[in-house]
């Protein structure tokens, strides 16, 4: 046992470690071009329509359920939510409509099962029947409650019948939920389906079947070469887990995994991406909005006005005062905008709005002015009646980039004359101030629905979620009529977003994209900001020239 | 013998019990409600509630204990929040990769440990043994998510020479030969990880027993004899210093266990580490209760183990 | 107290020893007086410039990709780390010299229920016990969490003193002092002192090195000391996504944490080999 023991052991395991370490990169693309590896951060566990209730509504499930089972039909290009035209046949091959409250549904008679068996309307009234009783679905029957019925006519045509005229019922016929065939769990009881054989290999009708799950490690699907709309190019699909953004991120660089919902922050890491020959990224609409959120009402007596705040000039004077663009430029590069009003990119009624006002400090130096807001003690801050113009930003402490943002409104807002004090605050308590209605301005984030419809919970005045008591009788109205409309939908959105832009509840700081990384091999690229990866049956596999780039 | 073994085993089941009591406690006395979440997936009041009584919440302490010791005496430990799926089911899904990577590491860390150990033990005092001492605690003390990162940074990611991440390529999918080669190339980087910063108790337990086993007469007769050193050391020695270190093997695996969590995270390693650190993430509580039943079961059983094999390789301790 | 200068001399006089103990007391000194002399870690965004520079002379540690000073950062994250070990070493080491006392002199059924629970705690890694409490709050306030690594780290001392106190209760010299009528507890209890307090040193000095190993792990994890007060493990954690373009951001946060156990490791040896030189 000498010096050399030691150098033949360590040689050996650096043999070993060269002998089996070839380039992951380079032998998975040669193995296998027309597989997708996505790398993801939770394991699919019950990625079954009608299951996907509460802890179980999670993008893990719905990412790999939206490959399984098909839609009656999809959102189009426009993401638009509203009337009957925007959407793009699946399953259903067409539809008309009888009246204000019916809606009739031609499923494509090619449509079949993954064991054979053809889809058929009662499979449709059975998953409705299961996904509207609240002691199965509670959530998907809350979302579905103005549906009064589904019946099947014959074979092929399933009827819809809503409890009063909106916009939004070809959206809630399609979107929530996909048909599960009746021929095979029928028979079995609801509460029985989680636990069921079915579960953990599910038989669906979309563009991929089941193979199967490495507990852990991976869910592996497969081109379901039967699939009627045109059997996918892209043979093999992985959902690959690793919990830890981290590890996942490492996965995409190093080649084990070619998919990636988002790269994760900072800025720096897109630099990573880009030294990959391999990979790129693509920005696709996400639905998260961050806003500046300004208290209504008095935090120490939710009865009264708010002291400063109440006054709609100074919300106004504080949105000119911020350069957003700035602002947003610095925390999160061009992976994000400036909204117009409530809208995150998802939402499809803020995709022609006119640009957000620029900042402006001398305007809002004047209004503030006009309203008795001078220095009138030198200290660089203005006041009136010897109150001086100080607010407090809350904030979680959760969020790094919105701390960055909060940094850098206090600076700027300081300039104006405006003093600003930032409380990073434990989730829990900033939850909890939230609620009771404990603070001046409040550095909200939020995810929205691909439906407008969800505004009226924030900024409605008896919105469930609206925590600053903002309250005008003109946003309601038009809200209401914008929620039924089917003829100028595009327009009474718009003016419920003008309207609130000029009432300045809020200051909209930044709406969202998400930066998925995706390997240059694949061609015809389509990511859909409504699942990300729904539409990898359209994708394409590019030759093999350019699998290998220079240096590999 | 077989009434010592009796008494010991009676001592590890009353132990068990006691930690399970434990266990049960700490989650249900403190305050904080593992139902209620924050972000994006936050439940309802009224899905809460829902929650709450279909895993028995709302009864008292003491019918939740009973239903809980209840249940895991058939195997039963709850249906998980994030899988709506069984806790046993999934934990044995688990547990054969978390097995693979403690037994891979165990290996390291005792083929090196020892070797490392006897050497320290032959040049007592010397150089390269203060050395040793210093490089096995350097190794002791680096953070293993610290070290992972590194690893993985570099050898994986930078330099391409070891996967980075996960366990099996999921196109590697090939004959056995194939895929155990798969496996064995992930496996690398987490294992010396586990290994690196758990290596220095074997060593220095080694070096005492092997400096207490140099100091004895025959030794000293068969260096007297002329026999070659290295012989005396590895043949006469060692085997007497091997055993009683061996058997100490029990209490490796609490370091090696709360190791893996770090380094299976990691490492993207899909084993209980891993579940365990996504309940943690999820406030998946019926998870990570089942990941602490197994680890005590575990370390229970392994301290039996080591006492019944000091026991059969050293007879003393049964008579006292 | 002789005996414990006795044993300081001891380690002093080992180069290794002596190393700990110089590094132990320069991390004292740089957490008491250090965060003073840096700029405040809490303030230190570059507005207009964020992100990590390397290394200069500006900044000799680097900046994160905050901007923030890495250097500021680790001294400031000295204070947490080391506070958080000391006061909870301090705690467990407390609880478990009064358990084991309790358990060794009154014996019986107090020691039977005393020890079976040792057993039980002992069977759950620490890092499981703190994963199932920490896990089920939102966040935890920093002297909450001094409070449950304290009160999760007292089992094995407790053996330990309870084995001396045993072992003190069958001493020739005690049952002649006894039988003398002195005060049994009074004597267990000074022999005690004298006794235990190098087991007691030694448990607690790799007491504070397993501390800040553990702490480290829970920043890891997003469970240890919270956001934006600095502390090693949560300075590794941030570290992750630049690992590669600036490595110095995780470099010297991580070197503190293995200096500082190393450190502690060397001096729990030291006064190991002190006080029970067979080993050595």
């Amino acid at each position: 046992m000498t010096r050399w023991t030691l150098g033949a052991w360590l040689g050996g395991l650096a043999a070993t470690a060269t002998t089996l370490g070839t380039p992951p990169a380079r032998a998975q693309a040669a193995r296998d071009p027309s597989a997708a590896v996505i790398a993801t951060g939770a394991e699919a566990s019950v990625p079954v329509p009608t299951l996907m209730e509460g802890a179980l509504a999670s993008t893990a499930n719905t990412d790999v359920a939206d490959q399984l089972f098909l839609h009656l039909a999809e959102l189009g290009p426009t993401l638009m939510t509203s009337g009957d035209r925007a959407f793009e046949p699946a399953l259903a091959r067409s539809w008309t409509r009888r009246d204000s409250v019916t809606l009739v549904f031609d499923l494509d008679p090619r449509a079949t099962w993954h064991d054979g068996a053809p889809v058929t309307a009662n499979d449709v009234v059975f998953t409705f029947r299961r996904a509207r009783d609240p002691a199965v679905s509670t959530r998907l029957a809350g979302v579905l409650r103005h549906i009064v019925s589904v019946t099947a006519e014959g074979e092929r045509r399933v009827v819809f019948r809503f409890a009063y005229p909106y916009a939004e019922q070809l959206y809630d016929a399609v979107f929530h939920v996909a048909p599960i065939p009746e021929h095979l769990l029928g028979r079995l009881p609801p509460a029985a389906l989680a636990t069921s054989a079915y579960a953990q290999a599910p038989i669906g009708s979309g563009p991929y079947r089941w193979v199967r799950r490495l507990p852990g490690e991976y869910v592996e699907l497969a081109a379901n070469e039967k699939f009627f709309l045109g059997a996918p190019a892209i043979k093999r699909v992985f959902f690959r887990l690793a919990t830890d953004a981290g590890a996942r991120f490492n996965m995409v660089l190093s080649g084990e995994a070619n998919l990636m919902d988002n790269v994760p922050p900072p800025r720096d890491n897109l630099d990573r991406v880009a030294a990959v020959p391999t990979l790129r990224v693509v920005a696709v609409p996400s639905p998260i909005l961050g806003y500046l959120l300004f208290n209504q009402r008095d935090p120490r007596d939710t009865s009264r006005p708010h002291p400063i705040l109440g006054d709609q000039d100074v919300r106004r004077a504080i949105g000119l005062a911020l350069d957003r663009r700035v602002m947003v430029r610095a925390t999160f590069g061009t992976s994000a905008s400036v909204p117009y009003g409530p809208t995150s990119p998802l939402l499809w009624i803020g995709h022609r709005t006119p640009p957000p006002a620029r900042a402006n400090v001398a305007e809002a130096r004047r209004l503030l002015a006009a309203r008795g807001w001078a220095d009138r003690d030198g200290d660089g801050i203005l006041d009136r009646n010897g109150q001086p113009l100080a607010l407090t930003i809350m904030l979680p402490n959760t969020s790094g980039s919105r701390a960055q943002l909060a940094l850098q409104a206090q600076e700027q807002l300081r300039q104006a004359g405006i003093h600003i004090e930032l409380e990073r605050l434990d989730f829990s308590v900033y939850t909890e101030r939230r609620g009771r209605g404990s603070f001046d301005i409040d550095f909200a984030a939020t995810s929205q629905d691909p439906s407008p419809t969800g505004l009226s919970q924030g900024w409605s005045c008896r919105g469930g979620t609206n925590f600053a008591r903002y309250c005008d009788p003109a946003v309601d109205s038009l809200l209401e009529i914008a929620g039924r409309t089917t003829s100028h939908a595009a327009e009474t959105w718009q003016a419920v977003l003008a309207r609130i832009e000029s009432d300045y509840p809020a200051v909209f700081v930044y709406a969202l994209n998400y930066l998925t990384i995706v390997d240059r091999r694949f061609a015809n690229v389509r990511i859909r900001p409504e699942s990300l990866w729904l539409g990898l049956r359209e994708w394409t596999v590019s030759s093999g020239a350019r699998l290998r780039p220079a240096g590999y | 013998m077989r009434r010592w073994l009796a008494g010991r085993m009676l001592q590890a089941a009353v132990t068990l019990a006691i930690a399970l009591v434990l266990l049960f406690l700490l989650v249900h006395i403190l305050p904080g409600d593992p139902l209620a979440r924050e972000g994006e997936r936050a439940l309802t009041p009224e899905q809460i509630e829902d929650l709450r009584r279909r895993y028995g919440l709302d009864r008292p302490l003491p019918s939740q204990l009973a239903a809980f010791l209840g249940g895991l005496g058939h195997g039963d430990l709850g249906t998980s929040i994030e899988y709506g799926r069984p806790v046993t089911a999934l934990l044995l899904e688990r547990l054969p990769a978390t097995l693979l990577l403690g037994g891979a590491a165990l290996l390291l860390n005792f083929t090196v440990g020892l070797w490392l150990g006897v050497r320290q033990a032959v040049r007592k005092d010397s150089r390269e043994d203060r050395w040793l001492t210093t490089l096995s605690l350097t190794g002791y003390a680096t953070p293993s998510f610290w070290l992972g990162l590194v690893l993985a940074g570099f050898v994986g990611v930078r330099w391409r020479l070891l996967p980075a991440a996960g366990m099996h390529d999921p196109l590697g999918a090939g004959d056995f030969l194939a895929s155990s080669g798969d496996v064995l190339r992930h496996l690398i980087l987490p294992a010396v990880t586990l290994s690196v910063v758990s290596i220095a108790g074997t060593m220095r337990y080694q070096r005492s027993a092997m400096i207490e086993v140099l100091r004895l007469p025959y030794i000293v007769t068969a260096r007297a004899k002329g026999i070659p050193e290295h012989r005396v050391v590895w043949r006469h020695a060692w085997r007497n210093a091997l055993f009683p270190v061996l058997t100490l093997f029990g209490l490796w695996l609490p370091i090696l266990v709360s190791g893996s969590v770090f380094v299976e995270a990691v490492f993207a390693w899909p084993g209980l580490g891993s579940l365990a650190i996504a309940a943690v993430n999820n406030r998946d509580y019926p998870v990570l209760m089942g990941t602490s039943v197994v680890v005590a079961l575990a370390v229970v059983l392994g301290t039996l183990a080591s006492d019944v094999a000091y026991a059969v390789l050293d007879p003393r301790v049964r008579r006292s | 107290m002789s005996f414990a200068l006795d044993a300081a001399r001891a380690v002093w006089r080992t180069p290794r020893g002596r190393a700990g103990v110089l590094f132990l007391g320069f991390l004292v000194l740089l957490a008491l007086v250090g965060p003073s002399l840096v700029p405040d870690p809490f303030r230190q965004f570059d507005l207009l410039e964020l992100s990590s520079a390397a290394p200069s002379v500006d900044h000799p540690f680097g900046t994160d990709q905050l901007s923030r000073d890495v250097l500021a950062r680790v001294v400031s994250g000295a204070r947490i780390s080391l506070a958080v070990a000391a006061l909870a070493v301090g705690l467990s080491i407390t609880l478990g010299a009064g358990m084991g006392l309790v358990a060794g002199y009154l014996g019986g059924a107090v020691d039977a229920l005393i020890m079976r629970f040792v057993d039980g705690a002992l069977a759950v890694p620490r890092l499981f016990l703190l994963l199932l409490v920490l896990a089920v709050p939102d966040r935890v306030p920093l002297i909450a969490l001094i409070l449950l690594i304290g009160t999760t780290g007292w089992f094995a001392t407790s053996r330990l003193v309870r084995a001396e106190v045993l072992r003190l209760r069958e001493e020739s010299f005690v049952r002649a002092a006894e039988a003398l009528g002195a005060s049994r507890g009074r004597i267990i209890f000074r022999h005690l002192l004298v006794n235990a307090t190098g087991p007691l040193l030694v448990a607690a000095t790799l007491g504070v090195g397993d501390v800040i190993l553990l702490e480290a792990g829970l920043s890891f994890l997003g469970l240890g000391v919270q956001p934006p007060t600095p502390s090693w493990g949560g300075m590794i954690m941030d570290a992750r996504p630049v690992l590669d373009s600036a490595p110095w951001v995780g470099l010297f946060p991580g070197v503190a944490v293995t200096l500082t156990v190393l450190a502690t490791s060397l001096v729990g040896d030291a006064l190991r080999d002190v006080l029970d030189p067979r080993g050595a």
